[in-house]
């Protein structure tokens, strides 16, 4: 009997980084944008992929996975919007990639600018599972606190966009735009930030151009 | 709480690094991670104490090395601890900085038995 020591020095993850490797490949070459949206439960994601799909109405510019524990409810109210599959997890915490897959078979061949992929409601674990995202957006309501940021770090310090929802809560809930910001920009300087309020559409514009921005950004380095 | 599906696909991962060595069994297995890996050592330890018993790592040990946040700044070069995370360089100033250690959950090495030696396989 002999022993052997064998060095493997590798990410536990790294299989699952591969396949979204390929898949943001193969999305760039398609010229479709994935935005992988997460938040804790009840921050506003859905809302606002609601105000995102009226403001672009008709342009047939969004197609939406949308994860859960359990029930259809995000796809019932995405679907009239925009071509939309519930994505249900059965309990997991986070979106994994096999189930992205098998979302996009059911999806089908989607001709639209932009993939939204609206994650489980956790601002823990999701952190952790690169879906094959061009973009992640972290939503954080102003009903959450502005403390927040620095409390869940790696989910701030992986993203690249901050949407901060429910600004027509402002006057009533002692949440500083400012100081959240800041605080996120300590963990991730170079996170931009974008406050809304997906019921009256008020930042709503300026998010959409936000998005359409990064789309072509993404283009242009595809092209170059 | 996804400690458990990471622990299942480190399992598969040393079940197939035994495999692909001959290995008998495992004696230990060294992981690292650190601040940002989005991993509880405590939760990897008993997640890895419920799941290993069940497969062909039973027995093995789990080594669990944990390493403080390390990042490098991309403007003067000078690699740093990251303290509280708060991703400025503690020499120039700048938040130019790149996570080089302590972001992930990795698989160091695995140490396994083998009752054959390489030339009696041959």
């Amino acid at each position: 009997m002999s022993t052997q020591t064998i060095p493997v020095g590798q990410d536990i993850l790294s299989p699952a980084k591969q396949a979204a490797q390929e898949l943001r490949a193969e999305f760039t070459r398609r010229g479709i944008f994935i935005v992988n949206i997460v938040s804790s439960p009840g921050a506003g994601k859905t809302s606002l992929l609601e105000a995102t799909a009226r403001h672009w109405v008709n342009q047939n510019k969004m197609s939406v996975l949308v994860g859960d524990l359990a029930t259809d409810r995000d796809a019932q109210r995405l679907s009239p919007l925009a071509p939309t599959v519930q994505l249900t997890t059965g309990g997991a915490c986070h979106l994994e990639m096999p189930l992205i897959k098998k979302g996009l078979g059911e999806l089908g061949e989607i001709e639209t600018n932009f993939l939204f992929i609206e994650n489980i409601g956790n601002l823990v674990c999701p952190a952790s599972h690169d879906l094959g995202e061009h973009l992640r957006v972290v939503v954080l309501s102003t009903t959450e606190g502005d403390d927040k940021p620095g409390k869940y770090p790696k989910m701030f310090r992986t993203s690249q966009v901050l949407v901060i929802t429910k600004s027509d809560l402002l006057p009533y809930v002692p949440f500083s735009v400012e100081a959240a910001v800041a605080d996120a920009r300590l963990i991730q300087p170079n996170l931009q930030a974008v406050t809304v309020c997906a019921r009256s559409g008020e930042g709503i514009p300026e998010w959409c151009r936000l998005l359409d921005n990064a789309r072509e950004q993404m283009l242009a380095t595809r092209d170059a | 709480m996804h400690e458990a599906s990471l622990v299942r696909t480190l399992l598969h991962k040393v079940s197939d690094l035994l495999t692909e060595h001959q290995g008998d069994c495992v004696e230990t297995i060294t992981v690292e991670l650190g601040p940002l890996s989005g991993v509880e050592p405590l939760l990897v330890q008993s997640a890895f104490e419920q799941l290993a018993p069940q497969s062909p790592v039973a027995g093995a040990q789990l080594v669990i090395n944990e390493v403080a946040l390390g990042a490098k700044c991309r403007q003067c070069h000078v690699d740093f601890e990251v303290q509280r995370f708060k991703f400025l360089c503690p020499t120039c100033g700048s938040n130019d900085v790149q996570v080089v250690r302590g972001d992930e959950f990795r698989l160091l090495s695995i140490t396994i038995k083998q009752s054959l030696t390489d030339q009696a396989r041959v």
